[in-house]
């Protein structure tokens, strides 16, 4: 079983979705019996990627490739995949995986498993993808020849990323002829932007517990310390406490952050639909019943206004 | 200028959703059916589109029957005709074999534009836009916030990129163009839309009008269910100084969301 | 957009409301029409999202309408879920119950069927669909129009207002339908109905009319474990001896089962809650028996016109009509209003159709809806029960003797009276300071034993969640509280702002402390059941509709 993973690169930087991903790889080929070879459309990522435990690392140079756009990336990962024929394309599923592995897709004419959270060996590789907005899970099974799969941020973790020492092979694509259809221009930030909860990777929520509406203001200064955004149930968001854009929940926003921090939260299910597939969740409250409790993977029964105060302390005296 | 829309019929977000025997499909007794709301700012972006540059808007659905209200709703808001896309043999298709039912119905309409919502509120693949895009031989751009024409030939859209960073690209038409939602702000359908329902036709199309090797599939889904809730949780303890220090402890070695 | 802008629509014929009245009555209409030649435009304008979304019943439907619309109605697939199997009534007590040996056959739901009221209205809808009738849904009837003191049509909602009353970019401005005839089927405490009744004063003379509220859930169970048309129905326990209503048990295919509470809204305690009523009935251990491994999948709650044959108001004005339960058309004694609504429906098609023909639609010949109703078996059945919910007035043991001897004598109250009297449902709330109830400004004690598990018993929140129910945030309020200076300066102290626990949809909360209380109102949890229209002790409360298309999405409730 040959594996071929895309590592994306951001800036001369290794995208964290791909080299989570490339782990995922590394553990199907382990329960496989399979290799794993990393490809890349830049050179400044190869010499890192060839520390990881790879057969090798394949590199193709041309100067359409120097920024994202996706026909070219198509048209060299067509080339690349005749030439090697891998039998499992894999992708970390960012948004510049979304604008082509797709196309990839009907371009081989070999199916796409997108999005997944994790794999498991059953009588045939299966992978398992969150559906209905993480109500349910399903399992899926590619019954013959080739495919791509693409793994869902936090799928797999980078520690335990298994190192090694891989050769670098450049490899040759034809982009002549392809077609200038899509043009991009320049990345621009925007001057104003809307919170956006759904990209933070820490949220520091607060709920009924906060009291008063002076208190949120220690919750936002943890929010900073910990470089995350502030966020609440409905509750405080219609005493007017924080702006609705803020609201996590059914009637708000559906959030996965890497950490979730509630506050003074109980949990009643409409706020927890909101926050459940966070990564971890943290629940500090003073009543050991909150059924915030049973989604936490860490409890803290005690109250807010003593420990917050103190681990704002904590962490700024650790960076 | 020629605009399809494809809307896809989901559960509402709030429905109660059973699993049935089979472990495959739903008890459908107790579902909400939705227009997927991706779907729907798609359409709105179509409907301006027309409003301001003229031509016409098709709804497109893949789906069973009580999918035909998608269209009608489509109709109502002002789509000027609808296809309807349905048969028991496209059940259990995956979404590349689905892309070639849609894409051999639409190929002969030569659309300018296809438009799509980004991701179904069910399966969630949110790869239909693209495989169209290759299958049919046009131009595309996903997680589109913004849609300019440019002139006849071009269309200016706005994608979204991660953390923040946006991107105006050009595409040459024809394009197929997967919308973000919260793009616009989706119209209702009047009363006199409603009644103009009536006078707009839908076209079928089943498996006899497709070519025999887009139904096939390579991929099985051997069963949906409930995820597993292994999380025990653990409880932190100690005076409110011990307990931070094991939450700081925490955040940097285990979470790692600080440097 | 401006009122020289306003669009309007013409039409012949106007139902206000897809509900079973309504749907019944336009169809009927649309058949006897067409018999005669005449081909005309019929309107239904409904303010769920779609046909059957608000609509929530038991419900056992007599079939005896539908066997006169739609003789064929079974290989038409109407969705009954069972024809009723079994039927049992039980009096219980907190821990057991005492079966009643003999039910006397008026009181027995033989011949009917378990339903779904939304299901069934649905599949009506289709009908009328089918046969040319145009249902418009997402658009309330926001204000009745006139001209000269005769109604002449309605204007729908607005669209797209924002919380602060301002036009949003998808702004739809409301439409003026212009009917020969508008029919006002909009179900229990209509909006519209209500202020036709005050303008006309169409209750002089007539028992006001009282309310109970029927608080639901539909619990999933496992398979092979219900019996579709299974029918149970009970008194006593948890309600008391004071409190009008008892539960149901329905079977529904697909091993779903029916369970809910019907309580009177005339009862004295301001602390009592309907939502809390319907967990503690679950606590008796034979109804928690029934739940053994189940899982609760739908909420609900809607009220029912209780008032009978006497609070029935003046049916008709210039241009206008009211049906079904608008009117009041329901059986309090056999828990069914269906027959009824739609019964009336047809009965307001046969009036219109003379109207059309005489090209007459004033209250001269519209009133004529009332001659046909007396003449027709609805006032028959009505008749029968015509004091059966006044005398639950004296409590729970003199009503019941009073239902027998209403049976043998026709619907004698007593036997001897012909016409009990009855006053406003919220005229019954007592005082804080008169003792009458258990608990304190906390709420009621008998609540305190519940434990909300979120497995068999539910909080308020919780239940909500499962409702259903959404609007959009960016609205104003649909729900008008006159003065709330009312509600913060008199009611805490006076009722204990008993609006907090008669919602089952927790919109309305006290928050805040000492000088800073307010009332905060969560519309966006309503699901337009209208207890608080009815059941306010200060009556100034005014529930309009919210934005078309808004509130409850059930399926088969």
């Amino acid at each position: 079983m040959k594996i071929l993973v895309y590592i994306q690169q951001d800036e001369g930087k290794i995208n964290s979705v791909s080299l989570e991903a490339l782990k995922g790889s590394q553990e199907i080929a382990a329960q496989t019996g399979g290799t794993v070879s990393a490809l890349s459309f830049n050179s400044d990522i190869t010499s890192q990627l060839a520390g990881y435990n790879v057969s090798e690392v394949l590199l193709a140079e041309d100067d359409n490739l120097n920024i994202f756009n996706p026909l070219f990336y198509l048209k060299a990962m067509e080339d690349i995949a005749k030439a090697e024929s891998p039998d499992i394309i894999v992708f970390g599923h960012s948004y510049e995986a979304r604008d082509w592995a797709p196309r990839l897709s009907a371009r081989l004419d070999i199916p796409l498993i997108s999005d997944c959270i994790g794999f498991k060996m059953e009588d045939k590789l299966t992978f398992i993808r969150s559906i209905y907005q993480g109500k349910l899970n399903s399992d899926s099974v590619v019954n013959k020849g080739a495919f791509i799969v693409s793994f869902q941020s936090g799928a797999f973790r980078v520690d335990g990323l298994q190192s090694g020492s891989a050769e670098i092979r450049n490899v040759t694509v034809d982009l002549s002829g392809v077609s200038d259809s899509i043009s991009p221009e320049e990345k621009f930030q925007e001057a104003e932007q809307a919170v956006d909860l759904t990209q933070a990777d820490v949220i520091v929520s607060v709920g009924r517990g906060i009291g008063k509406e002076e208190n949120i203001e220690m919750a936002r200064e943890l929010s900073k310390t910990l470089g995350g955004e502030i966020a609440a149930s409905r509750p405080v968001v219609d005493a007017g406490w924080l702006e609705s854009s803020r609201q996590v929940g059914s009637s708000g926003q559906t959030v996965s952050p890497k950490l979730y921090l509630a506050l003074g939260i109980s949990g009643a299910i409409q706020h927890v639909v909101g926050m459940k597939g966070s990564k971890n969740i943290v629940v500090i409250n003073k009543d050991a019943n909150a059924p915030l409790f049973e989604i936490a993977d860490y409890g803290v029964v005690g109250d807010i206004f003593e420990i917050v105060p103190k681990l704002i302390s904590g962490i700024q005296d650790s960076q | 200028m020629k605009i399809c829309v494809l809307i896809k019929q989901v559960p509402d977000k709030d429905s109660s959703l059973t699993i049935a025997d089979d472990h495959l499909t739903l008890v459908e007794n107790n579902i909400t059916w939705v227009s997927n709301e991706s779907d729907n700012y798609a359409l709105e972006e179509a409907l301006l589109l027309k409003e301001k540059h003229g031509g016409e808007v098709i709804a497109c659905t893949l789906g069973k029957d009580s999918a035909r209200q998608v269209l009608k709703d489509a109709l109502a808001k002002g789509a000027d005709r609808g296809i309807f896309i349905s048969d028991s043999s496209f059940d259990n298709l995956d979404v590349l074999s689905l892309g070639k039912v849609i894409a051999s119905t639409l190929e002969k309409e030569n659309f300018d534009i296809i438009m799509s919502g980004l991701q179904s509120d069910d399966q969630g693949n949110s790869q239909l836009g693209l495989i169209l895009a290759e299958l049919l031989n046009m131009s595309h751009g996903t997680l589109v916030m913004g849609t300019e024409i440019i002139d006849d030939s071009t269309i200016r859209v706005k994608k979204e990129l991660e953390g923040g960073w946006f991107q105006w690209t050009k595409l040459s038409l024809p394009a197929s163009i997967s919308i973000q939602s919260g793009i616009n702000s989706p119209r209702y359908a009047t009363l006199k839309g409603i009644m103009m329902v009536k006078k707009k036709t839908v076209d079928d199309v089943t498996a006899s009008d497709i070519s025999s090797d887009a139904l096939e599939t390579n991929v099985s889904i051997n069963k949906i269910y409930v995820p597993d809730k292994t999380k025990e949780t653990q409880f932190i303890e100690g005076s409110p100084e011990e307990i931070s220090e094991k939450l700081v402890e925490l955040f940097k070695n285990d979470i790692k969301v600080l440097n | 957009m401006t009122e020289e802008t306003r669009q309007v629509l013409d039409v012949d014929v106007l139902f206000v409301g897809a509900g079973s009245a309504s749907l019944a009555g336009a169809l009927h209409l649309k058949r006897i029409t067409g018999k005669v030649g005449l081909d005309i435009s019929i309107a239904i304008i409904e303010k769920a999202r779609e046909v059957g979304a608000h609509s929530l019943s038991g419900a056992i439907i007599d079939p005896r309408t539908l066997n006169e619309l739609i003789p064929d109605h079974l290989e038409k697939g109407v969705p009954f879920e069972a024809e009723v199997a079994e039927e049992h009534m039980y009096y219980l007590s907190s821990k057991s119950k005492f079966r009643f040996p003999y039910l006397p056959k008026s009181m027995s739901h033989h011949g009917c069927y378990v339903a779904s009221l939304g299901q069934f209205t649905r599949w009506l809808g289709k009908i009328c669909e089918e046969e040319g009738i145009d249902i418009f849904c997402g658009f309330s009837g926001s204000e009745l129009l006139y001209e000269n003191e005769k109604v002449i049509g309605v204007r729908t909602g607005d669209r797209g207002i924002d919380k602060h009353g301002n036009h949003k970019s998808n702004f739809d401005q409301g439409v003026d339908i212009h009917a020969k005839t508008t029919v006002l089927g909009e179900g229990t405490r209509g909006s519209l109905t209500k202020t036709l009744i005050n303008k006309f004063n169409l209750m002089q003379g007539k028992n006001p009319q009282v309310w109970a509220i029927g608080v639901k859930e539909l619990w999933q169970m496992p398979k092979d474990s219900i019996k579709p048309g299974y029918v149970a129905h009970t008194m006593g326990f948890p309600l008391g001896h004071d409190i009008f209503g008892g539960a149901f048990i329905y079977g529904m295919k697909n091993d779903i089962l029916d369970l809910g509470l019907v309580m009177g809204l005339d009862y004295k305690d301001p602390s009592i809650d309907p939502h809390h009523e319907l967990q503690l009935l679950k606590t008796h251990p034979w109804v928690r028996s029934l739940l053994k491994n189940g899982k609760m999948i739908a909420y609900g709650a809607k009220s029912l016109p209780e008032g009978g044959y006497f609070s029935l108001p003046k049916l008709t004005v210039d241009g206008a009509m009211l049906i079904g339960d608008s009117a009041g058309f329901m059986n309090g004694q056999r828990l069914k209003g269906i027959h009824l609504a739609m019964k009336s429906g047809m009965e307001a098609a046969e009036t219109i159709l003379n109207a059309l023909q005489k090209n007459d639609f004033s209250d001269s010949t519209l009133s004529d809806f009332q001659n046909r109703i007396d003449k027709s078996w609805i006032k028959t059945e009505l008749y029968k029960v015509r004091n059966f919910h006044q005398a639950f007035d004296y409590g729970l043991l003199p009503a019941l003797v009073n239902t027998g001897l209403g049976l043998l004598t026709g619907g004698r109250a007593w036997g001897v009276l012909n016409h009990l009297p009855s006053k406003n449902g919220h005229e019954h709330l007592t005082k804080l300071d008169s003792g009458s109830q258990s608990g304190g400004n906390g709420g009621n004690s008998k609540y305190d034993q519940l434990e909300f598990d979120g497995n068999y018993l539910f909080d308020k929140v919780t239940n909500v969640y499962h409702s259903a129910t959404a609007h959009d945030e960016d609205q104003v309020p649909h729900l008008h509280v006159q003065d709330t200076d009312i509600c913060i300066n008199r009611c805490t102290e006076e009722f204990g702002n008993p609006c907090k626990y008669f919602c089952p949809a927790d919109v309305y909360e006290m928050t805040g402390e000492d000088n800073n209380r307010r009332l905060q109102i969560n519309f966006s949890n309503c699901v337009h059941c209208k207890t608080c229209d009815i059941m306010d002790p200060y009556q100034i409360i005014e529930w309009v509709p919210p934005e078309g298309g808004d509130g409850p999405a059930w399926v088969n409730l």
